[in-house]
């Protein structure tokens, strides 16, 4: 009985333990998903007009490159759904990580496409960069991030 | 039958622009799900500037429309709405006449639903889905992080509508099962087999609702060419 109670207790601080080092994890990965949407947005508004912002759309650019590149290391093992967490990593980004950081690379490389076609400041390649961008987001959601785009 | 029903036994209740918006409504809900669930959303805001337009069509067409499509013909207050409920649940009180077109509980559940998809498609307008990528015409005028709550609540309201429809279906349940009054069929055909207390509701000619329907694509159409 005295064991049981030591390996519930047990049981519990680990839990505990491992939560509060979990959650700063899995907050700073969302934070900085919601600079990459505040980012990607920004230059989504940028694409309706006549003649973009040229600087707004280079330092978008250079931001979502940046965030990009970072990407592989907001996620942790461990730090998916079902630790106590909430988060809508799914499980599927560490049991399939050759197609998930093929993913990463993929908008990586979309971004860099994208700061170059900011450089030439041509807005007929810039619309096309940006939908390529898009697609990247949208693929990985879809595959690695649970619920629908709009949730 | 009722002894003073018409010989004929049928008479006309809904007019036709009343019943197709409630069924361009349906299949729009209909389309405005299954684009958001399979994220096609170029369609799914297509569907939802329609069911924006059909929804300020209704809303006009209950101000000039026929007899039973009238807000001032249908939509009760509280006493008469109390006095309605007590009838259905069987207290025999004063013999109110009965409605041709909406009881005044069905006019409640028609405000309610139009006051909510009004709510929908706005909300819609400026809400933005999480990769910044897809949103309404108007998210450029909000934040991403705006953007992202009227998403959410667009969801939220998305939700009362279902619960909106399931309160509908079930009171044409009801209806059908204890009161032995099938309310589909005449939103189909717009005929009703019993003439209650023999009255007749007057219509309006059909052009009313063209012009109307011309006006209110016209204005849609104006709204998001401002984006
Ligand atoms: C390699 C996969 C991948 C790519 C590429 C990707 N995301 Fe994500 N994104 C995720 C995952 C997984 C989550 C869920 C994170 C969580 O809930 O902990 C997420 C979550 C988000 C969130 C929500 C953060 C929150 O508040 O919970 C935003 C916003 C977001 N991503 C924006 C973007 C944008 C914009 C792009 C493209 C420029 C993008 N993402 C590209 C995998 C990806």
């Amino acid at each position: 009985m005295l064991l049981l109670g030591a390996v519930l207790a047990l049981g519990t601080v680990g839990i505990a333990w491992a939560t509060a080092g979990l959650a700063p994890i899995v907050h700073a990965r969302q934070s900085h998903f919601k600079a990459l949407g505040r980012a990607a947005k920004s230059l989504r508004d940028q694409i309706g007009r006549s003649e973009p912002d040229w600087s707004i759309v280079a330092s978008d650019a250079r931001e979502i490159e940046r965030l990009a590149a970072a990407l592989p290391s907001w996620f942790p093992e461990g730090s998916g759904r079902g630790h106590g967490v909430k988060t809508r990593a799914r499980a599927a980004i560490w049991a399939k990580p050759q197609e998930f950081g093929q993913a990463a690379r993929r908008l990586l490389n979309r971004a860099q496409d994208l700061t170059r076609a900011a450089a030439t400041r041509d807005p007929r390649a810039l619309a096309l960069r940006t939908r390529a961008l898009g697609q990247a987001c949208g693929s990985c959601h879809r595959r690695f991030r649970a619920r629908s785009s709009w949730w | 039958m009722t002894a003073e029903a018409p010989t004929n036994g049928r008479v006309r209740v809904w007019d036709f622009p009343t019943r197709l918006s409630h069924w361009t409504l349906v299949s729009l809900f209909g389309v405005c799900w299954w684009t958001a669930k399979s994220d096609h959303m170029r369609w799914h805001r297509i569907a939802g500037y329609g069911v924006l337009g059909v929804v300020l069509f209704r809303l006009a067409w209950g101000f000039c429309g026929g007899q039973t499509a009238r807000f001032g013909d249908f939509v009760r207050g509280p006493a008469a709405t109390c006095r309605y409920v007590r009838k259905l649940l069987g207290h025999r009180g004063e013999d109110a006449p009965a409605p041709i077109g909406h009881n005044p509980l069905g006019a409640l559940s028609i405000l309610v639903m139009l006051a909510l998809l009004l709510t929908q498609t706005t909300l819609g307008l400026f809400a933005v889905n999480v990769d910044g990528f897809a949103s309404g015409p108007f998210a450029r005028w909000v934040s991403f992080g705006t953007g992202r709550r009227f998403a959410h609540l667009h969801a939220a309201t998305f939700q009362l509508l279902l619960a909106m429809i399931g309160v509908h279906l079930a009171a044409i349940g009801f209806y059908r099962l204890a009161r032995n009054e099938s309310l589909v069929p005449p939103m189909i055909h717009g005929f009703k087999s019993r003439a209650p207390s023999g009255v007749v509701p007057y219509f309006v000619p059909w052009w009313r609702a063209l012009f109307l329907a011309t006006g209110i694509f016209l204005f849609v159409a104006l709204l998001l060419s401002m984006r």
